[in-house]
């Protein structure tokens, strides 16, 4: 039988049930992993830590949740090599934890932004969750930390590692070479700032999302 | 007898009012007992002043599971699912202190809705701020949007419509009604704020008390002066991260059936929940109010009693269950601590831990709360006028002029700051006059719309009410949602004068038969007076937020049109009225219009729509502005469309209107019209739908073709142009 997949669950997440709404759409099984408790890698088969304002967003946003207890285990099985997907909090988090390099800081436009955007996959790019390669996903953001920045080694770094992931065809928040999602250098740890989960039925706007999150049941 | 008038005064009691009390008690009220009775009497807790009207309202049919008088109403939409929904006014605090004031406001709706077991699925919004050049507008404007949209997007209640009115009526005294909706699972309990089952625990949950919002309540139901600024002090703070938590943690325990009833903290906070908690379930309450979790140790026992701090609730709970309740809490990283008893009987006792403070049964508090029947003069009907509309200006420029205006031009920069898609349920949101979700277990649409223009209920307040229901029932027959219910905010000003009162009476009335009429009954809502600053009274407000179900999952018939070739029809009542309304007053001047309809024929149109909405591909129904601006929407590309080079798709439109000329029939508002957009091949059905009504008429007026507007020959608009002065938006009035 086929493992599930881990949606952590941090306090304040708020994107955890659309998660679940959307594997049960793609027929494949997922379940909560509770931040405050340990788990058992080998019981799943990839993990996912959903949107939301975790802890509030306080102190900075992700900076609690990437140390909850459950996360010490979910950087075990990053190292391991299982898929990881960070979602706009999530993307956060996993900054904050060090699994993916760089930060997420204020929108220029300096507010909280709800809009569609087109998300370029690289045609290079090793994400072990993209979908569809040079492929142009249409997908909702709601964000308002979501300015990906590095320091230019970084950034240069991500470029000749093949790490970025998605790039905006139009920059909604100002993030530095236009980076909507990157992965680590191993292309299993992966994060964006759309919301794939929004984006899984036509009447829904679109259903690219299905191509990420869909990349675990394939 | 000074010191007695500023007692009475500090509590809003007036002297009679004292005297019933007096009279009740047979004797004086101890010191405990004055906040008790001035949170319990406000106009805002015992709708004093409107409750010998609010009796009439149509508040049941077979779909409703509970009317007003609960925390929400709840309704049966079908396939085992239920949906509780409710609107509220936080006028007063968010235009004090406008980023918390309108945050408690949103939070408050959806602890109204958790309350009563149905997770929040959907939040709306309408906002009335000042004219454009009120000074105070912008900071308003960009606040309480700034503190709607970081308390929803935090908590995760996607915000999916709203409606913003700008009017100098409301320079002083803003309006910020708040709707929220939650959703019954099949198989999912309702759930009551009734403090029932004597022995059971009061168990107190959530954020501990602090000073904030004391005596909101009773500030809310007074007018506004100059010291208004110094009512600071009386707006609550919200927290929605605790608030996420809270709701997570009751739902738990309620859907573990640990919890006999529950309430929030709202208004007059711990005393109004559990006074109304212990008086609808007929019991008596023991309450120590050192047991109490406080913010600052040296808050007082009236303090306390009538703190609004935020993000608070009362539980009811066996003691059987108590230590799982706590557990479930402890999970979420929430305190919960006992603090009282149900008892038998009536008295509520109050301690401060040994010492007994009071014993006073809630009947005088609750049940006999003063019942006015308030002297009112209603309004004159408006006067039957000819109209007419003769341009000065080129009609290009004054189309561009208009549609750009920050009163008619999209509200985007006030959605865009707002997720509308958490949840993952959306599938129109704000861009659209109704709000659809998905809901995911039974496959079917659940609409929302608002209700109440406030430049009809300048006009005529009868109406006004009116179409505060028939307009948003009649959006959303256009877009296939047939409407169930209505919840309303009655914002109004001073009741104690006979005009205002008037008014309240008038517009009640006339809203009730519409909701008759269309079998919406009323399930909940509010009522907020003393709209009033410096003896300015607001324009009567009767807001209304209407919910329906659309059976299958369609997103025909859209709000705009995606392919040419489409024959345009504008399908309405054969007794249609003109209205100079929006134009008027965009000129200076008053609204004017032709007289008013039937709501008998409004329900046969509503039923035509539904029809029509089965096959047609796009439709609008004519708003504000009339025809021109119901063909410049329909003329937008979808928000979601990203390829810049589509420009959406243009209209060729001819349309003479005997009697009548041209810019009469496009810058007037229409009781009752819509434009339908369909392939030519169903033309005939549509033909055939409106006649098999005897009181409707169709006509066909154009086709989708180009990227024009052209109307007749008297004026062609590019899109581009169009667009751009649609989406104008309000930039120029706010503070960013």
């Amino acid at each position: 039988m086929k493992r599930p997949v881990g949606v952590l669950r941090f306090l304040g997440t708020n994107c955890d049930a659309d998660i679940l709404q959307a594997y049960e759409w793609l027929g494949c099984e997922a379940k909560y992993i509770w931040w405050a408790d340990h788990f058992k890698i080998e019981d799943y088969c990839g993990f996912i830590l959903p949107g939301g304002f975790s802890y509030g967003d306080y102190l900075r946003c992700g900076a609690l949740a990437a140390h909850a207890p459950a996360m010490s285990d979910v950087r075990v099985a990053a190292e391991k090599g299982y898929p990881v997907l960070g979602i706009c909090n999530g993307f956060q988090i996993l900054c904050e934890a060090a699994l993916l390099p760089g930060a997420l800081t204020k929108n220029l436009s300096r507010q909280f932004q709800d809009q569609w955007v087109e998300v370029k996959s690289n045609l290079t790019g090793i994400c072990k969750w993209d979908g569809k390669k040079n492929f142009k996903y249409k997908l909702p953001i709601a964000h308002s930390m979501g300015r990906f920045i590095a320091p230019g080694d970084v950034l240069k770094s991500l470029e000749d590692k093949n790490q970025i992931w998605l790039t905006y065809t139009k920059n909604p928040n100002g993030a530095m070479l236009d980076i909507a999602g990157i992965c680590n250098v191993t292309g299993n740890v992966a994060a964006l700032m759309p919301h794939p989960e929004r984006a899984m039925k036509d009447w829904m706007g679109s259903s690219d999302g299905a191509h990420i999150l869909g990349k675990l049941n394939s | 007898m000074k010191d007695f008038n500023k007692l009475l005064k500090h509590y809003r009691l007036s002297l009679s009012e004292y005297e019933l009390i007096k009279k009740s008690l047979g004797r004086d009220l101890k010191p405990i007992e004055w906040p008790l009775f001035s949170a319990l009497w406000s106009e805002h807790c015992s709708y004093k002043s409107t409750r010998v009207h609010l009796k009439n309202l149509y508040t049941k049919n077979k779909c409703v599971l509970q009317g007003p008088g609960e925390n929400a109403g709840v309704i049966d939409i079908g396939m085992g699912e239920k949906v509780a929904f409710k609107m509220e006014s936080h006028n007063h605090p968010s235009f004090i202190e406008p980023t918390q004031g309108a945050a408690t406001g949103v939070g408050g709706i959806l602890r109204d809705i958790f309350t009563m077991g149905a997770r929040p699925m959907a939040s709306m919004n309408y906002l009335c701020f000042g004219a454009s050049n009120n000074n105070l507008t912008p900071k308003l404007l960009t606040n309480v949007v700034k503190g709607i949209g970081g308390y929803g997007n935090c908590v995760g209640v996607p915000t999916v419509n709203g409606q913003t009115t700008f009017h100098e009526s409301y320079n002083n005294n803003i309006l910020v009604n708040a709707f929220s909706l939650g959703l019954y699972q099949k198989g999912e309990e309702i759930f009551y704020g009734k403090a029932s089952g004597a022995g059971n625990l009061i168990v107190y949950a959530g954020a501990a008390t602090g000073r904030d919002g004391v005596h909101g309540a009773a500030m809310a139901s007074e007018s506004f002066d100059e010291d208004s600024e110094k009512k600071k002090p009386n707006v609550q703070i919200g927290d929605p991260f605790f608030e996420k938590l809270l709701i997570e943690a009751c739902l738990e325990v309620m859907h573990k059936n640990l919890v006999v009833g529950l309430q929030d903290m709202g208004a007059a906070g711990l005393t109004s929940s559990t006074f109304e908690m212990a008086s609808r379930a007929g019991t008596g309450l023991k309450i120590d109010l050192k047991k109490i979790p406080l913010r600052e140790p040296d808050i007082t026992p009236e303090e306390i009693l009538l703190s609004e701090s935020q993000e608070r609730m009362v539980l009811i709970v066996e003691p059987k269950n108590i230590n799982e309740v706590i557990k479930v809490f402890k999970k979420w990283d929430l305190e919960c601590s006992e603090i009282g008893e149900i008892t038998n009987g009536h008295l509520v006792e109050l301690y401060w831990g040994d010492e007994l403070l009071t014993e006073i049964s809630h009947k005088p508090l609750v049940d006999e709360a003063p019942k006015y029947n308030r002297a009112f003069k209603k309004p004159e009907p408006s006067p039957v006028e000819e109209i007419n509309i003769k341009l000065k200006n080129d009609v290009k420029t004054e189309v561009l002029k208009l549609l750009s205006h920050h009163h008619l031009t999209t509200r985007e920069w006030i959605y865009t700051q707002y997720d509308q898609q958490v949840g993952a349920k959306t599938m129109y949101a704000c861009d659209d006059y109704v709000a659809q979700l998905v809901l995911p277990q039974t496959e079917r649409v659940l609409g929302m719309a608002l209700g109440c223009r406030p430049l009809m209920m300048q006009w005529d307040v009868s109406c006004g009410a009116k179409d505060s229901i028939i307009l948003p029932v009649l959006q959303m027959a256009s877009r296939g949602v047939k409407a169930l219910a209505v919840t309303d905010c009655l914002n109004f000003g001073n009741p104690e004068k006979e005009k205002i009162m008037g008014q309240f009476v008038e517009a009640l009335e006339s809203m009730n038969e519409a909701c008759r009429q269309f079998d919406t009954p009323v399930i909940s809502g509010n009522v907020s007076l003393y709209n009033e600053t410096l003896g300015e009274n607001i324009i009567p407000t009767p807001a209304t937020a209407v919910v329906g179900i659309k059976e299958k999952v369609n997103t025909f018939p859209k709000p705009y049109v995606e392919k040419e070739g489409l024959e345009i029809y504008l399908v309405g009542l054969k007794d249609e009225k003109l209205w100079q309304g929006e134009w008027n007053y965009l000129n200076g001047m008053k609204p004017k219009g032709e007289g008013f309809v039937n709501l008998k024929d409004c329900v046969s149109l509503q039923k035509c729509f539904l029809q029509l909405s089965e096959f047609t591909s796009a439709s609008q129904v004519i708003g504000r502005l009339g025809l021109l601006r119901a063909l410049a929407r329909l003329t937008e590309k979808d928000h979601k469309n990203l390829n810049e080079k589509d420009l959406g798709v243009g209209l060729e439109i001819n349309f003479n209107e005997e009697g009548r000329g041209e810019e009469t029939s496009l810058f007037c508002e229409r009781f009752y019209s819509a434009l339908w957009c369909v392939e030519p091949r169903y033309s005939e059905k549509l033909e055939k739908i409106v006649l098999e009504h005897k009181n409707l008429k169709f006509k066909k007026i154009g086709i989708s073709k180009g990227s024009t507007l052209k109307f007749n020959e008297h004026f062609e608009i590019n899109l581009k142009d169009l667009n751009n002065a649609l989406k104008r938006g309000l930039s120029e009035i706010t503070l960013e």
